[in-house]
């Protein structure tokens, strides 16, 4: 090295180079970047190069997707199914808040329970090994037969898929539960729900909020095959299909992206929620 | 039952499943005045954070009565306070907020509550640290919050298992000198378990010497040395005798192995 022979009193380091707004933004400007090459080329590719026949009932461009988002969403205007979008959003909406209310009310108390008491965990560890390692989709059959086409048996898929990532997380949290910091706590004399309050819930949030995360992904997904397959007049599941039944590649995309983009705002909220809740952590972790 | 603080034949063996049953105390007994400082010193395993846990409350003795002031205990009371080896702060409490936790239990509102907190977070010296949180603060800091918190609750018995172990040297030496200031002030009968003989000396009235497991008390050693103590007494011919003495009583106890089992507190 040519610095090694340098004294250390007559080196002077050299200004640290300015930093391109290139450089400051690399990361923004690859990534938008990228996506918009990626549209232009959808875009542009069947105006320069032409579709078959066949293919243009399947195909349907960056514009035409924005303007079928724009008619739905801005305009209102009626499907060709029936109703309107905002109808079908609404249903949809409803139906994953109540199932996956639904799956908290009952994951959250049941999984503090499993995992304080020996007795009760022993009790239901078989029944939620057994159910957790099947895949919820077999269950659709049975629901269908047990609550009848419609609204219940969309519930019910819902409630079954967000319920057990939900209770399995809570669970582990509890069981991980500092002993040292339970032991202080009933040296002050709390009882079994003041540990639970003060020591356990506080303790295992970061579990529950990653089974709530997982819990989330698996309601949307549960809404969605459920209305595939459930009957329910409304749903954007339900336009889904029927746009894939009359070829309306558009609607199937612009449907598509309202579930992208209420997706990412779930995840940011449970995010923003978890900061709140973390204030007190010393290092904060990267998520998805 | 005359004394303050007393432990009658009191037995407590350990089952874990699929283990081998262990006893922690065998036939203990104490007798401890109000208002004394006394020390346990003991070899690792024998049963010190074990009696600890008994007369918090916390694990009730197989046979044998633990008694504070004339009442059984059955259970933890706000009669007694513990000071944890490795602090117990909440981590997602503030300071402030973990040193009201023992008034918070007790159903103290909120006002009076923090009014309380505040003297003695001024008392441990930590007044301007109230809103942060424990990860924070240094060990020595942590371990002030601790004792802050036990204080708060106003217990008549202050309980500390191995408090410093977990700070380096010389924030020891400074803790130990706070705790002697704290201890004049506060006026509390105390228990202080620790593995160095010492710190024992240097704090207590009396020192308790333990046998190896299972723990049995094998000499009480009076420390005669005249109060307030400061550090120029851990020198001086009289220091270094009681040392000697309480070193005698402990190192026919510290067998060669079989004690490394201490995870039972």
């Amino acid at each position: 090295m040519a610095t090694s022979t340098v004294e250390p009193s007559t080196y002077i380091a050299p200004p640290p180079a300015e930093e391109t707004y290139y450089e400051a933004h690399e990361p923004t400007i690859l990534g938008g970047g990228f996506i918009l090459a990626v549209f232009a080329v959808w875009e542009l590719y069947p105006a320069i190069f032409g579709l078959s026949k066949g293919m243009k009932l399947f195909f349907a461009t960056p514009s035409d997707i924005i303007a079928a988002l724009y008619s739905l969403l801005i305009l209102n205007e009626k499907l060709p199914m029936v109703g309107t979008i905002w109808q079908h959003f609404n249903a949809s909406t409803g139906t994953f808040l109540f199932g996956l209310g639904l799956s908290i009310i009952v994951a959250l108390p049941l999984g503090v329970v499993l995992g304080r008491s020996q007795t009760v965990d022993a009790m239901f560890d078989p029944f939620i090994t057994a159910f957790n390692a099947t895949p919820r989709l077999v269950f659709l059959p049975i629901v269908l037969i047990w609550f009848g086409v419609g609204f219940w048996t969309v519930i019910a898929i819902v409630f079954l898929g967000a319920v057990f990532p939900l209770l399995i997380n809570t669970y582990a949290g509890v069981k991980n539960a500092d002993k040292l910091l339970i032991n202080v706590v009933r040296s002050f004399g709390a009882n079994e729900w003041q540990i639970n309050k003060l020591v356990v819930l506080p303790n295992s949030l970061p579990f529950i909020i990653a089974g709530l995360r997982l819990a989330i992904g698996r309601a949307i997904l549960g809404v969605v095959v459920a209305e595939f397959f459930g009957g329910t007049e409304f749903g954007l599941g339900v336009i889904m299909v029927q746009a894939s039944q009359s070829y309306r590649v558009d609607i199937l995309f612009a449907v598509l992206i309202i579930f992208m983009v209420v997706s990412l705002l779930i995840t940011a909220a449970v995010k923003q929620i978890e900061n709140r809740l973390s204030r007190w952590r010393p290092a904060k972790i990267k998520t998805f | 039952m005359s004394s303050y603080i007393s432990a009658e034949n009191i037995n407590l063996t350990f089952r874990p499943k699929n283990r081998e049953a262990v006893t922690a105390l065998s036939e203990f007994n104490i007798d401890i005045e109000q208002g004394q400082f006394v020390s346990i010193v003991g070899p690792s395993g024998c049963g010190k954070s074990t009696f600890l846990n008994v007369l918090l409350g916390l694990i009730p003795p197989n046979t044998g009565v633990m008694s504070v002031n004339g009442r059984t205990v059955t259970g933890p009371g706000t009669d007694r306070a513990m000071v944890f080896q490795e602090f117990g702060l909440l981590p997602w409490r503030t300071v402030a907020h973990n040193v009201e936790l023992g008034l918070e239990l007790q159903g103290v509102a909120k006002g009076p509550r923090r009014e309380t907190c505040q003297g003695f977070i001024k008392m441990v010296g930590l007044t301007g640290f109230e809103n942060h949180y424990p990860h924070e603060l240094s060990g020595g800091m942590k371990q002030r919050v601790g004792l802050a918190r036990a204080l708060a609750s106003d217990p008549d018995v202050l309980l500390m298992d191995e408090p410093f172990a977990a700070l380096d040297a010389q924030t020891r030496d400074i803790m130990q000198a706070e705790l002697l200031r704290i201890w004049h002030e506060a006026k509390k009968t105390v228990l202080f378990v620790t593995h160095q003989i010492e710190e024992a000396v240097y704090l207590s009235d009396h020192v308790i010497v333990m046998t190896k497991r299972p723990g049995r008390t094998k000499k009480l050693v009076p420390i005669d040395l005249p109060r307030p103590r400061d550090y120029e007494m851990r020198v001086s011919p009289r220091f270094n005798e009681l040392k000697l003495e309480i070193w005698n009583e402990l190192k026919d106890e510290l067998s060669v192995g079989g004690d490394e089992d201490s995870g039972h507190a």
